[in-house]
């Protein structure tokens, strides 16, 4: 009885050396090219692969424009739903009750963003209306000290 | 391996270099296992074309999973058993042992060649085309028998017993040869 070993290098020393025929390889070859051809014209498009399909593919772009989407959705929240400029001139605004506090540079600025000149002559008038008539000789200070400044 | 990769690089982009040379360095090997499969030199260069034609056809989508000589081993093995189901056991004969030794260089290595090759066929047409398939990828194209059971689409428990009983045959078949 022949052991496994032999039975098995007796087959694997016997493997058939085979040529093929020039007429074969001939025939092989220009029919491979010639169905190579037919299919890089059919779909010249797979050559370079979508974005869409660059990011399935590969688990780094998944993740990558993941992270994208989902940095530029936070930005989109805060730029709709955080305090504006608008806002924030409003309830300064609101807060300005004095007009020291209303003829200050910051509400001036506010005043000048939402209307330009028109609007920081508004804002004047607006304090001048709070202090009421007074003598063309006072200062500033004394204007404004004089009226809960 | 690595030339295999870089061919299949090329290849997929179109280069007829790369197609030429994956078929230079594979064509005898794989004629050689569509021969041993199917015992017919014609039926065999009929199955090597058709699979070098449909190979050629994947080109810019073909990706490669495990090695370049399986997965061609794989293609003529399943065009090998498809032909082999359509001739519906018709056997070539005696002819193949000269188709299969007849192109070696030598006369001499032709005529050993010849006979070494021949009895080894003889001896492979008495198992039964599974148990010969099974044996040839194993032994001749150096496939484990997990790449078969996959190539083939049937367990692994279902290789290794056709491989064990076609083993079996052979030797029962070669210490009766002894003994006579």
């Amino acid at each position: 009885m022949r052991p496994k070993e032999n039975i098995e290098k007796f087959v694997r020393v016997r493997k058939p050396h085979v040529t093929t025929s020039r007429q074969m390889d001939k025939r092989t070859l220009n029919d491979s090219f010639a169905a190579m051809e037919q299919t890089i014209r059919a779909k010249p498009a797979d050559h370079k692969p979508s974005t869409a399909r660059i990011i399935t593919l590969s688990r780094m772009m998944k993740l990558t424009a993941a992270a994208a989407v989902i940095i530029v959705g936070i930005s989109l929240f805060i730029a709709h739903q955080g305090p504006s400029e608008k806002g924030g001139t409003t309830r300064v605004l609101e807060v300005a009750e004095s007009p020291s506090e209303i003829m200050t540079m910051k509400s001036l600025t506010i005043a000048y963003r939402r209307g330009g000149i028109k609007g920081i002559e508004n804002q004047c008038e607006k304090a001048l209306k709070i202090l009421g008539p007074q003598p063309a000789s006072i200062s500033l200070g004394d204007l404004f000290n004089g009226s809960n400044g | 391996m690595v030339e295999d990769k870089i061919l299949v690089w090329k290849f997929n982009r179109g280069s007829k270099d790369a197609l030429r040379r994956i078929y230079e360095k594979y064509k005898d090997d794989l004629l050689g296992l569509a021969i041993t499969l199917l015992r017919d030199r014609s039926l065999a260069e009929d199955v090597v074309h058709d699979v070098f034609v449909s190979f050629a056809g994947t080109a810019g989508a073909f990706h490669l999973s495990g090695t370049l000589k399986g997965y061609l081993s794989t293609c003529v093995a399943n065009s090998a058993r498809d032909r082999n189901r359509l001739r519906s056991g018709r056997d070539a004969g005696p002819d193949v042992v000269e188709a299969a030794g007849s192109n070696s260089t030598g006369p001499m290595e032709r005529a050993i060649g010849r006979e070494e090759s021949g009895q080894l066929n003889d001896l492979l047409a008495r198992l039964s085309y599974e148990q010969r398939e099974v044996i040839v990828l194993h032994l001749h194209h150096g496939m484990r028998f997990r790449e078969i059971a996959k190539a083939l689409g049937i367990s692994i428990n279902t290789v290794q017993s056709r491989y064990r009983y076609g083993l079996d045959k052979l030797r029962s078949i070669l210490n009766s040869v002894v003994t006579k």
